[in-house]
């Protein structure tokens, strides 16, 4: 198993009741339950580029170990970029992974699920569903990469779900200004851009505090 | 429907459609929470059946969680946890109870939900 997938002990202070039993995944893992009262479930994406720290934002927040989940996608348009395949089968398989985590808030009430979502247009059957119903995105940005950010921009505005944008600062990241940077990712005016450490809680747990009040904000408009 | 002795098969991961939701129709969706019943397995059910329903004994987990620990994709995930309910060994409950409040707000959370999340988040911050 890939150690950034490998479990170390949950983080104190939420909601998830370790198992009493012994492990019962491939990996030995213990699974940390729900909270036994009535509570909701919301999703939330962290969308991006490989590499923009999906998984690290992920498991700053998660109380649980970031678990790991592979979608086996059957579509033409899958193989759409890959012509090599083309005549050779009828349909490619793609494999699309996800990585989640957990977050319950305090009180029980809202158990948050942060969904790390790959940013490729021959994803979009997989985008589909798992926009669906989802409180928003938030879209992690690399600026010595912001190209490979339009993608996911565009799949995300294409379905009407609300987003934030979360810079993640490198070591050798240039040094943009927020301003100069809301005019080369073409952000409209309301949408939410603020820089972000994906290791740091506090600075994360900030990013989905700006998607969450612009999702406010946004409500009742329609999605598709 | 009568389903007799006849071995019931999962979906191969090949036929997963891959939609990252529930097949059309469905009541299951990946942020479903499940729970053993405590209904026994019947013959007709696999290996995975029951490292499901095992992996729900101690408490509830989404879908989501359940294809995370078992190494399944979450479409199959999906459709044991489909078998499960219709059989009788898992209960599930949705992700948002009311499905008028979810319609009102274009599937997303409602305006309420959405500020007591802002709320709870607040309250995370150290
Ligand atoms: N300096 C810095 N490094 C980060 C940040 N977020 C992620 N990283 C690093 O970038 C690398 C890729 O991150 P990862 O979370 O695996 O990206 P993913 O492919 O989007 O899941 C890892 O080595 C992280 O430690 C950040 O906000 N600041
Ligand atoms: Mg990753």
């Amino acid at each position: 198993m890939d150690s950034e997938h490998s479990w170390s002990s949950p983080q104190a202070g939420h909601a998830g009741t370790l198992s009493p039993s012994a492990g019962t995944g491939p990996t030995g893992q213990r699974p940390v339950y729900l909270p036994e009262g009535a509570h909701r479930r919301v999703k939330i994406l962290v969308a991006g580029h490989l590499g923009v720290g999906k998984t690290t934002a992920i498991r700053t927040l998660s109380e649980i170990p970031t678990l790991h989940t592979e979608e086996v996608m059957t579509d033409a348009a899958a193989a759409t970029d890959d012509l090599s395949l083309v005549g050779l089968r009828n349909k490619t398989t793609t494999t699309v992974a996800i990585d989640f985590g957990r977050l319950t808030l305090p009180g029980d009430k809202i158990v948050l699920y942060l969904y790390g979502t790959p940013g490729q247009r021959r994803f979009l059957p997989l985008w589909k569903g798992i926009a669906l119903g989802a409180l928003g995105a938030l879209v992690l940005v690399d600026t010595r990469r912001l190209d490979a950010s339009f993608e996911v921009m565009d799949l995300i505005e294409e379905r009407g779900l609300p987003y934030a944008v979360a810079v993640n600062v490198f070591p050798d990241s240039p040094d943009y200004s927020l301003e100069i940077l809301r005019a080369k990712l073409d952000l409209a005016p309301d949408t939410p851009l603020v820089q972000c450490d994906a290791r740091q809680t506090n600075s994360s747990l900030n990013a989905l505090i700006e998607l969450t009040a612009h999702s406010i904000a946004r409500a009742g408009e329609k999605t598709s | 429907m009568s389903r007799g002795q006849e071995q019931r098969r999962l979906l191969p991961a090949y036929l997963a459609t891959g939609t990252g939701g529930a097949p059309i129709g469905s009541t299951i969706d990946t942020l479903t929470a499940l729970r053993a019943t405590g209904i026994p397995l019947a013959p007709y059910h696999t290996s995975v059946h029951q490292r499901v329903v095992e992996l729900l004994e101690g408490g509830s987990l989404t879908v989501m969680e359940i294809a995370g620990y078992l190494g399944l994709p979450v479409s199959v995930g999906i459709v044991v946890a489909e078998q499960l309910v219709t059989d009788g060994q898992l209960k599930g409950s949705a992700p948002v109870a009311d499905a008028a409040e979810v319609a009102a707000n274009a599937n997303r959370p409602s305006k309420e939900v959405m500020e007591e999340v802002l709320s709870g988040l607040r309250a995370l911050l150290v």
